[in-house]
């Protein structure tokens, strides 16, 4: 248990950003009726954005 | 406001440090020793009302954008009511109401996504190691201003910030490696529900009636409860490492803040007693050459 918390601790800026900041993106251009560029989905932006933001923030340790 | 305390002589300057000092207790002693039934009724009414917006957006009853404002109060006001728990304020240890002392700090830290335990050391190390640069908790909202008091509190919540070691440096020195565990527990659950919500299709309920009231509940008090009454924080002085200042949103804007200077000199004074406190203790105060602002 302790391992696993510890495991997921060091890569929580990419579980948040999979797990919440991918939906919130993808739900909230939906909510505001905005498309997505180059002919994807809203889900596929929400995942190249929102992941690419999670890996910034693993790699650099801040989201801003 | 202003008017000489009964317990005060008219003339301070002749007193002896034990004299003042004998004064100021009786003072804080008045103010003192009752069970702030107002913190608790506010602790469980504000948790009430945030917990009802839940239930009252997924059904329609309430719109998302009305539950926002109201969300982000409620998480502004959950901290209080645990600071008064962390001070044993509501019941001391022993005391026959002492399970709702602990009751209260429980219920409520869970909402600002830390254990009670966690609140309550760091804060107390606060208390210790006021405006220390190496140990208290807080010195990292030390800030030149209002404005970049904001900016640094948003930095302080980034994942590699200073303040998350310091944290976690007080409760190692507190010999409570244990809550380093269950920090990371409830910083775990709290991503799983929001993730649950979202991947459900309620990621904007979970934005807005608790992540975001969350970040910018946060900002908002450790602005006035951490940068404000401490600001500049480059005194450690027993009546210099905390202040009175006058805030341009009042006494409920800043959540009695305006007085935490009788806080930190008497942290056993429940926190809407502070300004009575205040008003007594104030010439002794000024003898003492605290920093007062314009109280």
């Amino acid at each position: 248990m302790e391992r696993a918390l510890k495991l997921v601790a060091a890569s929580l800026p990419l579980v948040f950003a999979f797990a919440f900041l991918v939906p919130v993106i993808d739900q909230g251009m939906r909510a505001l009726g905005l498309g997505a560029p180059f002919g994807l989905s809203t889900l596929t932006f929400a995942l190249i954005v929102g992941g690419a933001w999670g890996l910034f923030a693993q790699v650099t340790g801040r989201w801003i | 406001m202003n008017a000489q305390s009964p317990i005060l002589p008219e003339d301070l300057s002749q007193l002896s440090d034990g004299e003042l000092k004998r004064l100021e207790l009786k003072i804080a002693r008045k103010h003192s020793g009752m069970v702030p039934w107002d913190a608790v009724i506010w602790a469980f009414a504000n948790m009430a009302v945030w917990l009802s917006l839940w239930p009252l957006v997924f059904s329609g009853l309430l719109p998302l954008w009305i539950a926002f404002p109201i969300a982000t109060i409620n998480m502004a006001l959950v901290y209080l009511p645990t600071h008064e728990a962390q001070h044993d304020i509501i019941a001391r240890p022993g005391t026959k109401l002492r399970w709702l002392n602990e009751l209260v700090g429980h219920a409520t830290s869970w909402m600002l996504i830390f254990p009670f335990e966690v609140l309550r050391i760091t804060h107390l190390d606060h208390h210790r190691h006021t405006n220390d640069p190496e140990l208290d908790v807080d010195i990292t909202t030390k800030a030149p201003g209002p404005w970049s008091a904001i900016w640094y509190a948003i930095k302080n919540r980034q994942p590699n910030a200073k303040r998350n070691h310091d944290y976690a440096a007080s409760i190692m020195r507190a010999g409570r490696t244990d809550l380093i565990l269950l920090s990371l527990a409830y910083k775990i659950g709290f991503i799983a529900i929001l993730g649950t919500l979202a991947w459900n299709g309620y990621a904007l309920e979970a934005l807005l009636l608790w992540w975001l009231p969350y970040q910018i509940a946060i900002t908002y008090i450790v602005f006035f409860l951490s940068w404000a009454p401490h600001h500049p924080s480059n005194e450690q002085g027993r009546y210099r490492n905390s202040r009175a200042w006058k805030s341009k949103v009042g006494n409920w804007g800043s959540m009695w803040m305006q007085f935490h200077i009788v806080h930190h000199l008497h942290p056993y004074i429940p926190l809407t007693r502070t300004p009575a406190a205040f008003w007594e203790m104030k010439p002794i105060l000024e003898a003492r050459g605290c920093e007062l602002g314009e109280l």
